[in-house]
């Protein structure tokens, strides 16, 4: 599983990292718009850098869940997550009901919402590349090696060694490593990263597992449901049936 | 008949300005007419046309299922028009969805491309089966009007038992499973709607929703046509629907109780208040309303009652689906031409529900149907022998429906804001106060001549924050912090601080000429629009230096002025001799590469660096 690591620390906030991805992947450059979040992150920017007091620079990019909600949600398999660790989009089989960007717990997937053929866009953490052998973009950009890529166990060893050995500099913790089931995309801080998701404290537990229960009950609830109404139904006829039958029976008797 | 005619001319305005918005979102994109943004992608198209149209239109199992597996034959007259709302609801559904959805024309691919964990995966298959379902159901009463396909009909009046049950376990499924379309989003939605029993909410619900909106239906029809009310019928629905409602309602609050919420519920948030509204007004006020007998077997009571569940229940499903985080999502509200389209589609569905029982028996007769013998010329038809109409002819309300489509639609282009259209969906850049250093070295020359200033102690000689402005008086639009060199790039002429060819560039501003320079005048700088008239946060309302027009002073200019217009009054003012000579500020004590932080210096000072802070 590669997945990239992102040291708050080291980052300068040089943006290089924004314009290696826009050359890549040759994106128009971006003006504000009414539909746009104010973290940057657009259909046209899919990684920025955000900033904070004190010369703070926060990466934010696609977390590339290893449970992710967004490819559950998708209704046509668009999103999926490959065996290398990211999670790529098909825009041949996507149908725009934005289900992705609802799911996702950290508001990542944007649209394409001034075009009249719009699309989903995010990170993809440079599925190509990776095939190829290449680390991606972003990372190869990065004059500071703030933000590494490499294999998520030895990213989760480097991050807890460089936790060990400054422990005053930073927060004791490795964002991603377990929340919403583990993200492929971790970070390093001396702050606070509320600002990469939502607001809301993550829990541990993947999101797919919420709807799992509801989804698997649905063959047993549709055979239940049929079987049910018929049995309904029959015992309904037949009582209805005896019922006429005693009636009728009474009046010839009478 | 006037009260139909009316309301047909009302629908069919509705329709045109719907179609307007319509042929426009396909054109410039959803970006155009809606207020989605990427942290609200659902709005109210997701939360009403379609979460809220498939519960709307649940009386169509609910009823068929009372009649056909329950065998309350006494219900058997609204068997057909609750399938009939049914079949259009979802009809209106797919409709309302093809707007929402950025790719319509690939709705097919979930034939397609399995997927079988998404719950939406699920509830498109389930609306596509039971909206056939609900056609084979309803079929027969067309095909009764021609004899031919009695053949057709005697197979599906045959295996209509069938049919019901499928429809049932359809129904079941897809209601609930559209509760189950929240489930993954907890971080997202508010506590007091999102709960791991959604799905069976939203099917308990649907019950009584699909009740209410049968009497609903039923009542608005008996106004229009001025037809008999079957208000026994009605009031038995009410008290079934007053069950699952009091059913709904322990579920609901007993959850919230079990999951300890109940505490938010009068935390006197705004989510607090929604939820209070919402459970009043779609549940309990209806639901005591109907336990009493008096209120149901009235009609104003049904009315009542069914008018609030209908409208409490569409408020519950657009919560549940996103606007309850109202707050999160920075105050998204649906425009007027998102209401314009959802509206559309209900009308469309209402005129097709008109359509229907007027032409067929819907009813236990057609609803344009009039005695015949009492007035022979109620019914219109041509004679041939006169060349004339006699009676009013059938398309005597058309001309008046097509004229309310095509005003409404002409209203709705003009009123579609161009703005959000063209601008494609910009929004004015604010520009913001330079950060500014303790000390800065200038060097407008790039020749390692440089001024050190001190920043900190002219910040704080000329009044601390609110001096900005003194020296501060412009960033370039989508800018943070301008170099004063940005706009005062040469060094001893003026500069060109506004760039003409990118505002009138077709990739750029996209600004025809006129738009600046008014007509019949000679287009020169002098003549044209105040910058500010478009860009009005470029300049601080209180800049000592006011910018109107494009051109900048030298560098040295606009430097020397600003700084020696300045020293000149201070050192009359503080007495202090001196202040306005060159070496006061150009002196050469220190060495520049010592106090510099930056190590790329050179480079930095190639790429047109001017200002650097300095080590303290």
């Amino acid at each position: 599983m590669k997945a990239i690591l992102t040291d708050i620390t080291k980052c300068i906030g040089c943006n290089q990292c924004v314009i290696a991805c826009k050359n890549t992947y040759n994106l128009p450059s971006e003006i504000p718009r009414h539909w746009q979040t104010g973290d940057g992150l657009s259909a046209r920017n899919w990684t920025t850098v955000i900033r904070k007091p004190d010369n703070h620079f926060i990466r934010k990019q696609c977390r590339h869940c290893q449970e992710p909600a967004c490819a559950t949600a998708c209704p046509v398999a668009a999103l999926h997550k490959t065996p290398e660790g990211p999670v790529v989009y098909d825009s041949h089989k996507c149908l725009g009901c934005r289900y992705c960007m609802m799911a996702c717990p950290y508001g990542i997937p944007r649209y394409d919402w001034d075009q009249p053929i719009p699309y989903v866009r995010k990170c993809i953490m440079c599925y190509p590349r990776i095939k190829e052998g290449r680390q991606p973009a972003c990372t190869e950009a990065c004059p500071t090696q703030a933000t590494i890529f490499g294999e998520r166990d030895e990213l989760v060893a480097e991050a807890k060694r460089r936790l060990k050995e400054n422990p005053d500099k930073y927060i004791n913790k490795i964002y991603g490593l377990h929340e919403v089931g583990g993200v492929n995309v971790l970070y390093i801080s001396d702050i606070d990263l509320d600002c990469l998701t939502m607001g809301r404290d993550l829990q541990e537990y993947p999101l797919p597992k919420t709807t799992s229960a509801a989804m698997n009950s649905v063959p047993f609830v549709f055979v239940g449901m049929g079987a049910f109404m018929t049995g309904l139904h029959w015992i309904i006829k037949r009582r209805m049936k005896l019922q006429n039958e005693k009636e009728n029976g009474g009046a010839n008797n009478g | 008949m006037d009260r139909v005619r009316a309301f047909k001319t009302v629908l069919w305005s509705i329709l045109g300005l719907a179609a307007s918005v319509g042929i426009t979102r396909f054109v410039f994109g959803l970006g155009a007419v809606t207020n989605l943004t990427d942290q609200t992608p659902w709005g109210l198209w997701i939360g009403f046309d379609v979460v809220s149209g498939v519960a709307l239109a649940a009386g169509g199992f609910v009823i068929t299922a009372t009649v056909y597996i329950l065998g309350k034959e006494e219900f058997r007259p609204i068997v057909k028009p609750a399938v009939l709302t049914a079949f259009l609801g979802y009809i209106a559904v797919i409709v309302g969805l093809m707007f929402d959805l950025g790719l319509p024309w690939n709705i097919w691919h979930m034939i397609v491309f399995w997927q079988h964990h998404s719950p939406l995966f699920e509830v498109g298959w389930c609306v596509m089966l039971y909206t056939t379902v609900l056609l084979l159901e309803f079929s027969p009463v067309p095909l009764e009007e021609a004899s031919r396909y009695a053949k057709i009909r005697g197979f599906l009046m045959k295996y209509r038992l069938l049919f019901v049950i499928l429809g049932i376990m359809l129904s079941t499924l897809h209601q609930s499973s559209l509760g189950s379309l929240f489930l993954i989003m907890p971080y997202r939605i508010h506590a007091l709607w999102h709960t791991p029993i959604l799905p069976i909410l939203f099917l308990i619900s649907a019950v009584g929703l699909g009740l209410m909106m049968v009497c609903l239906e039923s009542l608005v029809t008996s106004f229009l046509y001025r037809r008999h009310t079957e208000l026994q019928l009605l009031s038995k629905l009410g008290r079934a629907a007053a069950w699952a409602l009091l059913l709904y309602f322990i579920v609901r609050i007993g959850e919230i109780v079990i999951a300890g919420d109940f505490g938010l519920i009068f935390n006197g948030q705004w989510e607090s208040y929604l939820f209070t509204f919402e459970m009043l007004f779609a549940v309990i006020i209806p639901m005591i309303l109907l336990f009493v007998p008096a209120v149901r077997r009235t009609l104003t009571g049904m009315w009542v009652c069914s008018i609030m569940v209908v409208l409490g229940f569409v408020i519950n499903r657009i919560n549940t689906s996103g606007v309850s985080m109202i707050r999160n999502a920075e105050g998204y509200f649906p425009s007027w031409m998102e209401f314009a389209v959802s509206a559309g589609v209900v009308s469309a569905a209402i005129l097709a529900f008109m359509f229907m029982v007027e032409k067929f028996k819907v009813w236990e007769y057609k609803a344009c149907q009039r005695d015949e013998e009492a007035d022979p010329h109620a019914i219109a038809h041509f004679d041939r022998a006169s060349q004339a109409w006699l009676g009013e002819p059938d398309y005597s309300g058309r001309i008046k429906y097509s004229l309310a489509f095509i005003i409404a639609a002409a209203v709705g282009f003009a009123l579609i804001p161009g703005s959000k259209i063209y601008s494609e969906g910009k929004v004015s850049n604010p520009t913001s106060k330079a950060r500014g250093g303790d000390t800065l070295v200038v060097d407008g020359n790039r020749d390692y001549n440089y001024v050190v200033f001190d920043h900190k102690t002219h910040e704080v000689n000329n009044g601390g924050e609110e001096s900005c402005v003194k020296c501060h008086h412009m960033n370039r639009p989508f800018d943070r912090q301008s170099g004063c060199w940005e706009c005062h790039s040469e060094m001893y002429i003026e500069s060109d601080a506004f760039g003409h060819d990118w505002h009138a560039s077709p990739n750029g501003g996209k600004l025809s000429c006129d738009e600046c320079h008014a007509e019949g005048i000679f287009r020169s700088a002098e003549n044209t629009k105040k910058c500010s008239e478009c860009h009005n946060d470029l300049i601080p309302a209180d800049a000592a230096i006011a910018i109107e027009k494009y051109n900048a002073r030298s560098y040295v200019d606009a430097m020397h002025k600003m700084c020696i217009d300045c020293h000149e009054i201070k050192t009359v003012e503080l007495e202090r001799a001196g202040m306005t000579q060159c070496a006061f500020c150009h002196d050469q004590e220190y060495n520049i590469r010592d106090i510099l932080v930056i190590d790329d210096l050179e480079e930095r000072f190639n790429q047109n660096w001017l200002i650097v802070p300095l080590k303290k």
